[in-house]
C-alpha cells in the first residue's frame, strides 16, 4: 500500500524537475508541519506538568506545576482509562468481525448478474454516506423504549416489548455496536466486492472443470487472491473504529455511567469536564506514540510482503 | 436631538423587522396582555429616568435616579461622555435564555436588548452557548485566551472554580462604587446578605451577578390527584386518603400507585441521567438530619459514606421503579416532553415548568390547566418534618478578565440583575431565567407567566432549599458523586461501594484544592443552608 | 458462481433482508421529518410508521418561518449552520485538493517529498482528540476559533491524506508518454502539469474532490470543539434543537438530518465507482 516509487514514471531528474517537485510538495509539507510541530511540542511539555486551565495560569507557565512523569504513572493505574481502552477493544472485536462477515457474505451474493443488482448495490451503500452525527440521532430515536426497534420486536414476538436500550449498561453497548455495524458493513461490502470481482474468472472455471466444490474454490483460489484486500479492509475498519466518537457520543454520551465510554469519549470528557489538561496531554501523547509504532511496524511488514509477492 | 431622531427611526425599523418575533412572543404571552387593551404607559412615569414603556403596568419596571438601575445607566452615560465606554458588550448566554433579552415582552414593550441600547447607546451582542456547555465553553475561552466574550454566564456553583482561574474579574470595587442593593429587604435576594454571599460571592468577594432561580420545585397533575376513582382506589389499597406526599415514604407509595407504564403513565418523571439526576439524591440525602444532613463536617470530612448516605442512595436507586425505563438516558428535554404529553403524575423540575407546560398557547402540551405545585417531600425527625430541595444549575454572570471594559460590563449586569429589570425579564416567557428575588414573587407579570399557584410554592421552596457544592473543585466533587451514583443506578456498584468510592475521590479532590481554602468555603456554604422545619403531616 | 433456483431464492431473501435493515432507520427519520408534533412522541402506544397528517412544519420551523410555538426561542435558524457546513466543507476540500494534488504529482513524477506518505498516513491514523488541546489553543491564538475559515483549515489538513493518496494512485496510473510529448514540444514542466496533466485528470479530480467533501461534511467532533456560535455546523446546531415546551424536537432534528444526509448520499452515488479507491487510500482500484 505504501510503496514510494521514487523515480516514478521514469521522468528525467534534471534541475527543473527537482525544483518543481519540491515546490509542488511544499504546501502539503507545510500543512503537516503546521499541525504536527507546535501541537506535539506543547503536548509533550504540558504532559510533564500538573497544569489545568483551572489553575489560572497560561499554558506557557505550566512549568510552575512541573510533576515529572507523574501523569504517565497515573495513567498506568487509571481504571477509567483502561476501562475505556478495554471497551474500545471489545467494541472493535465485535464490530469489525461482524462487519467483515456480513460484508463478505453480501459481497459473495453480489457476484454474478441478477435482476436489480445495480439498484440493490446503490441502496446497500447508503448507510456509510449518512453523516455519522445524523445516524447517532436516528439511532437514539430508534432505541427509545417506546421506539420503533421495540415496536418491531413486539410485532415479531406478538407481545409488547418495552426494553430500555439506552438505559441499561449492557444493552446500551449493544445498541451503539448495532449502529456501528449498520453504518459500516457497507464499507466492507464495497471493498470486498471490489476484491471478489478482481478474482480471474478463468481460474475459477478451470477449477470447476476439475470438479472442485464451491467451498474448495473459495478457499484455494478466492481467499489467497484476496489476502491483501482483506487486510486493507480490516485495517481501515480497525483504525476508524478505534477513533469512534460521533454516533456513540450522541446516542449515549458514553453512558449510562461509563458503559459506552470509548477512548475518544473518555478523552473528550476529561478534556471538557475534568479539565486536567496536563493529564490529557499525557494520554494523547501516549496514544500517538503507541499508534506510530504500530503503524510503522505494520507498514514495514506490509511493504516487505509486497516485495516478496 | 439628532441622536433622538436616529434612535426613534432605528426603533421603528427594528419594530417593523421584528414583527414576526413580536407575533411569536405575543403568541406565548399570557392572555391578559393581548392587544386590544389600551396601551397606557407610552412615556415614562413622573420621576422616572428610564425603563420600559409601551404596555400597561410598565411603570413598575421603570426607575428613578436613586435606584441600582438608574445609577448603572447614569454611570455608563458618564463613561460614554468621557469616551471610555466600550463599542459593544458581548454576552455569552445559554441559547435557551436569549429570548428573554431579545424578544419584546409584553406586547408594545421593547426588548431588554433594545432598551439597554436605547438608553446607553452601547450595542449588546448576545452570543448563544449550547445549554449544558456553559462551563465548557467558558473554560475554553479562558484557557485559550480566546477573548470571545466580555461576560460569561455559568452555573452559580462554579464561581469558585472560575475565580481561581483568574479568568473572571473581582467585582468588589464596582459593587462598592455603584451600590447594587442586592440585600434590599423588600426587593433583594432571599436571606439578604447571606443570599448575596451564596449566589454572587466566593471567599467574601463578589465574582458574579445572579441571573437565575433554579430552585428545584415539585409539580403534580391535579386531574389525577383530584379524580374520585383514583382517590377511592388509593384509599382501598393503602387505607389512607390520596394526598400530596409530605414524606419520601409517602412519595414512593403515591408514585408506585400511579405508575402504569402500559397506559403511558409513570409515577414520577424526574431526572436520573448523568450530570442531572443527582439533584434527587441530594434532596433525599440532606433531609436525613434536622435541620440538615450536611455533606461535610466542619473539619472537612465527607459525611456521605454513612448510614444516611447508604439509605439515600438505596432509595434513589429504588425510585427508578416508578420512572420511565428510559429515565437514565433522559435529559430535561425528554423529561419536559414526557410531562407535557401527560406521561407522569409528578415531577421535580426547574421552576419554569408550569410557565412552559401549563400554557394554553403550547399546543404540544396536554397538561395545560392540570398542573399543581407542591413542596418537596421530606422526613419526620424528632417531631418535625424536614423538607429540602436543592439549588442547582442556576446561571450567574461574571465579567471576563479579557474584557477591556470590566466596569461597563459590571454596570450592565447591575442593571440587568436589579429588581425592576429582572422581574420584567423573568416574566418574559421567551427563556429559562427564573424568578429569585423577593420582589419577583409578588410581581403581577411574573405571577401571570409562572402562575400564582406556583409562585407561592416556589417562594416556600426557596426557604427550604439547600445549596449544592460551590467551593473550588465543585465540578470535580460533583462529577465524582455523579459517576458513582450512576454506577449505583446501573447496578454496577452497590450503594455502599458507591458511597465509599465517592468518599475516597472526594478526599483526593480536597487535597488538590487545599484544605484551608476548602474549610473556609464549606463554612460559608453552610451558612446558607435552610433552618425551616415544618410540622409533621402538613 | 453456482446458479440454482434455490440459490437465487436464497440470494434475494438475504439481499432483501439486508435492504430492509439498511432502509428502516433512514425511513424512520424521513417519516419523522414530516410528522406533526403530536406524532413525534416515542412514549405512548400510538406509534406510527407513516405520518398520519404529513406536514412541512418541521422544515419551516428550522428555517424560522413557522408560527408554531415549538421552542422557547429559536434565536437562530438552520440557515447559518448550513452555510457554515457548506463553506467549511467546500474550502476544506479546496485546501486538501490543491495541496494534495500538487504533492501527489510532485512525488509521483519527481520523487519529491518522500516523507509525505508515512506522515500523511499517520495523520489519518491518529484520533483527532489526542491533539485537540494544542489545536484549540493554537486556533484561539490565531483568531481562528468559531470561524468557517478556521474550520476549513482543519478540514483541509485532516482530509489531505485522502486527497494525496487518491491523486497519487491516479497519477501513478497515468501514462507518461503524453506529458513526454508535450515536453518535447518545449513546454516547461509546470506548464505541462497545468495544461496537459490536470485537464486529463478532470474525472479523477472531480471524484476525489467529492469524496473529500463528503468526509468534511460529515465531521461533528472538530466543529464541536472549534466552534461556539457564529459558525456552528449542522450536526452541532442539531444538538440545540430541543425546547422546554415539547422536549426534544425530534421532528426538527429529523428534518435537519434529512437535509444533512442528502448531499453525501447523492454525491456518494455519483462517485460510486471511485468510492473504493477513496476509502482505501487509493490502495484498491476499481
Amino acid at each position: 500500500m505504501v510503496v514510494v516509487d521514487a523515480a516514478g514514471g521514469g521522468g528525467r531528474q534534471d534541475e527543473e524537475s527537482r525544483r518543481l517537485g519540491f515546490a509542488l510538495t511544499v504546501p502539503a509539507q507545510m500543512l503537516v508541519l503546521f499541525i504536527a510541530a507546535f501541537p506535539l511540542l506543547m503536548q509533550a511539555y504540558i504532559s510533564l506538568t500538573d497544569w489545568s486551565p483551572l489553575d489560572g495560569i497560561g499554558w506557557w507557565r505550566a512549568w510552575e506545576l512541573w510533576n515529572g512523569f507523574a501523569n504517565y504513572s497515573d495513567l498506568a493505574t487509571d481504571n477509567r482509562f483502561w476501562g475505556a481502552l478495554g471497551r474500545t477493544i471489545i467494541v472493535m472485536a465485535i464490530c469489525v468481525p461482524a462487519e467483515f462477515l456480513l460484508g463478505f457474505g453480501l459481497a459473495i451474493l453480489f457476484t454474478g448478474n441478477f435482476v436489480g443488482r445495480r439498484f440493490f448495490y446503490s441502496v446497500l451503500l447508503m448507510p456509510m454516506m449518512v453523516v455519522p452525527a445524523v445516524a447517532g440521532y436516528m439511532f437514539f430515536m430508534l432505541f427509545q423504549s417506546g421506539g420503533p426497534v421495540n415496536d418491531i420486536l413486539s410485532a415479531i414476538i406478538g407481545s409488547p416489548v418495552q426494553i430500555a436500550w439506552l438505559s441499561d449498561p449492557d444493552l446500551a453497548l449493544f445498541a451503539v455496536i448495532a449502529s456501528d455495524i449498520w453504518q459500516w458493513t457497507p464499507l466492507m461490502f464495497l471493498i470486498l466486492l471490489a476484491g471478489l470481482l478482481g478474482v480471474p474468472e478463468d481460474q475459477l472455471k478451470a477449477a470447476t472443470l476439475l470438479g472442485a466444490s464451491w467451498w474448495q474454490r473459495f478457499v484455494t483460489i478466492v481467499l489467497p487472491r484476496m489476502k491483501t484486500i482483506i487486510v486493507i479492509a480490516l485495517a481501515i475498519r480497525v483504525i476508524e473504529n478505534f477513533k469512534v466518537f460521533d454516533t456513540f457520543y450522541i446516542m449515549t454520551g458514553g453512558g449510562p455511567g461509563v458503559a459506552t465510554e470509548t477512548i475518544s469519549i473518555f478523552i473528550y470528557k476529561v478534556t471538557t469536564q475534568e479539565l486536567v489538561w496536563g493529564y490529557v496531554a499525557a494520554i494523547g501523547l501516549t496514544i500517538l506514540i503507541v499508534l506510530s509504532v504500530v503503524a510503522g511496524v505494520a507498514i514495514k511488514y506490509m511493504s516487505a510482503q509486497r516485495r516478496e509477492a | 436631538m439628532a441622536e433622538h431622531i436616529r434612535m426613534s427611526r432605528r426603533r421603528l425599523l427594528a419594530s417593523a423587522g421584528q414583527a414576526a418575533a413580536v407575533v411569536a412572543a405575543g403568541g406565548i404571552a399570557p392572555h391578559f396582555i393581548r392587544p386590544g387593551r389600551a396601551l397606557a404607559a407610552d412615556a415614562l412615569a413622573p420621576g422616572m429616568i428610564g425603563g420600559p414603556t409601551g404596555f400597561e403596568g410598565a411603570e413598575r419596571y421603570q426607575y428613578g435616579p436613586d435606584t441600582p438601575e438608574g445609577r448603572a445607566i447614569e454611570a455608563v452615560k458618564e463613561m460614554k461622555g468621557a469616551g471610555s465606554a466600550p463599542a459593544r458588550i458581548v454576552l455569552g448566554l445559554s441559547d435557551g435564555s436569549i429570548g428573554q433579552l431579545t424578544q419584546p415582552f409584553p406586547e408594545g414593550a421593547p426588548s431588554i436588548k433594545e432598551l439597554w441600547e436605547r438608553e446607553t447607546g452601547i450595542p449588546l451582542e448576545v452570543v448563544g452557548v449550547p445549554n449544558g456547555q456553559e462551563f465548557t465553553k467558558t473554560m475554553q475561552d479562558i484557557s485559550t485566551n480566546g477573548g470571545a466574550f466580555d461576560i460569561y454566564a455559568v452555573e452559580w456553583n462554579r464561581l469558585g472554580d472560575l475565580a481561581e482561574t483568574g479568568g473572571i474579574v473581582n467585582l468588589d470595587d464596582f459593587v462598592e462604587k455603584h451600590g447594587p442593593e442586592w440585600d434590599d429587604p423588600e426587593r433583594g435576594y432571599v436571606n439578604g446578605k447571606k443570599g448575596v454571599s451564596l449566589l454572587n460571592q466566593y471567599r467574601g468577594s463578589t465574582y458574579g451577578v445572579s441571573l437565575d432561580g433554579d430552585f428545584q420545585t415539585w409539580v403534580y397533575r391535579t386531574d389525577l390527584f383530584e379524580d374520585d376513582t383514583e382517590k377511592k382506589a388509593f384509599a382501598d389499597r393503602h387505607g389512607r386518603e390520596l394526598t400530596l406526599p409530605t414524606t419520601w415514604q409517602e412519595f414512593d407509595e403515591v408514585a408506585a400507585f400511579f405508575h402504569r407504564p402500559d397506559q403511558g403513565l409513570f409515577g414520577s418523571t424526574d431526572l436520573r441521567n448523568q450530570g442531572w439526576g443527582y439533584t434527587n439524591w441530594y434532596q433525599r440525602f440532606v433531609s436525613m438530619g434536622a435541620p440538615n444532613q450536611y455533606l461535610f463536617d466542619d473539619a472537612g470530612a465527607a459525611l456521605i459514606n454513612s448510614e444516611a448516605g447508604m439509605k439515600a442512595t438505596e432509595e434513589y436507586v429504588a425510585s427508578l421503579t416508578h420512572h420511565s425505563p428510559d429515565a437514565i438516558s433522559w435529559g430535561w428535554p425528554e423529561q419536559y416532553g414526557n410531562f407535557a404529553s401527560g406521561g407522569a403524575a409528578m415531577t421535580c423540575a426547574f421552576s419554569n415548568l408550569p410557565k412552559f407546560l401549563d400554557n394554553p398557547s403550547n399546543q404540544g402540551s396536554e397538561v395545560t390547566g392540570k398542573v399543581g405545585s407542591m413542596l418537596p417531600p421530606g422526613r419526620a425527625i424528632d417531631g418535625n418534618l424536614v423538607r429540602r430541595s436543592v439549588l442547582w444549575l442556576n446561571l450567574s454572570a461574571s465579567v471576563s478578565s479579557q474584557s477591556a471594559h470590566p466596569e461597563a460590563c459590571y454596570l450592565f449586569l447591575q442593571w440587568l440583575g436589579s429588581s425592576r429589570i429582572y422581574a420584567w425579564m423573568t416574566a418574559n416567557p421567551g427563556g429559562y431565567f427564573d424568578p429569585f428575588r423577593l420582589s419577583d414573587f409578588s410581581d403581577p407579570l411574573v405571577r401571570q407567566t409562572y402562575h400564582a399557584y406556583h409562585m407561592d410554592v416556589v417562594r416556600q421552596t426557596v426557604q427550604r432549599t439547600v445549596p449544592t457544592i460551590n467551593y473550588p473543585g465543585a465540578t470535580a466533587f460533583h462529577n465524582a458523586l455523579d459517576e458513582n451514583l450512576m454506577a449505583a443506578l446501573t447496578k454496577s456498584k452497590t450503594p455502599e461501594q458507591a458511597m465509599a468510592d465517592t468518599e475516597r475521590q472526594w478526599q483526593r479532590i480536597a487535597r488538590r484544592v487545599g484544605e484551608e481554602k476548602l474549610l473556609e468555603a464549606i463554612k460559608t456554604n453552610k451558612e446558607a443552608w435552610p433552618t425551616v422545619l415544618d410540622p409533621v403531616g402538613t | 458462481m453456482t446458479r440454482s433456483p434455490a440459490f437465487e431464492i436464497f440470494r434475494y431473501t438475504v439481499i432483501l433482508l439486508a435492504l430492509s435493515v439498511t432502509l428502516i432507520p433512514t425511513l424512520w427519520m424521513t417519516s419523522m421529518a414530516f410528522k406533526p408534533i403530536p406524532e413525534w412522541s416515542a412514549s405512548g402506544a400510538d406509534l406510527t410508521w407513516w405520518p398520519n397528517e404529513p406536514t412541512l412544519d418541521n422544515f419551516r420551523f428550522i428555517f424560522g418561518e413557522s408560527s408554531s410555538e415549538l421552542i422557547v426561542a429559536l434565536d437562530r435558524t438552520a440557515g447559518k449552520p448550513i452555510l457554515a457546513s457548506l463553506l467549511s466543507a467546500v474550502f476544506g476540500t479546496l485546501i486538501a485538493m490543491i495541496s494534495g494534488t500538487s504533492a501527489a504529482y510532485g512525488l509521483s513524477r519527481f520523487g519529491a517529498g518522500q516523507s509525505l506518505p508515512l506522515a500523511l498516513t499517520q495523520l489519518r491514523l491518529f484520533p483527532p482528540l489526542a491533539v485537540m488541546i494544542p489545536v484549540m489553543i493554537m486556533w484561539a491564538f490565531l483568531g481562528l476559533t468559531d470561524t468557517w475559515w478556521g474550520l476549513a483549515l482543519v478540514y483541509g489538513i485532516v482530509t489531505l491524506p485522502f486527497a494525496f493518496w487518491l491523486m497519487k494512485t491516479f497519477f501513478d496510473d497515468m501514462p507518461y508518454e503524453i506529458e513526454e510529448a508535450a515536453l518535447v514540444e518545449g513546454c516547461s514542466r509546470f506548464r505541462v502539469f497545468m495544461r496537459v496533466t490536470l485537464p486529463m485528470m478532470r474525472a479523477p479530480l472531480a471524484s476525489s474532490a467529492l469524496f473529500v467533501f463528503i468526509l468534511n461534511w460529515s465531521d461533528y467532533l472538530i466543529a464541536l470543539l472549534l466552534t461556539t456560535r457564529e459558525w456552528v455546523t449542522i450536526p452541532v446546531y442539531m444538538a440545540s434543537l430541543s425546547s422546554s415546551m415539547t422536549g426534544q424536537l425530534y421532528g426538527a432534528k429529523a428534518a435537519l438530518g434529512l437535509i444533512a444526509a442528502v448531499p453525501p448520499v447523492i454525491l456518494g452515488i455519483a462517485i460510486q465507482r471511485h468510492l473504493v479507491r477513496g476509502l482505501t487510500f487509493g490502495a484498491l482500484k476499481q
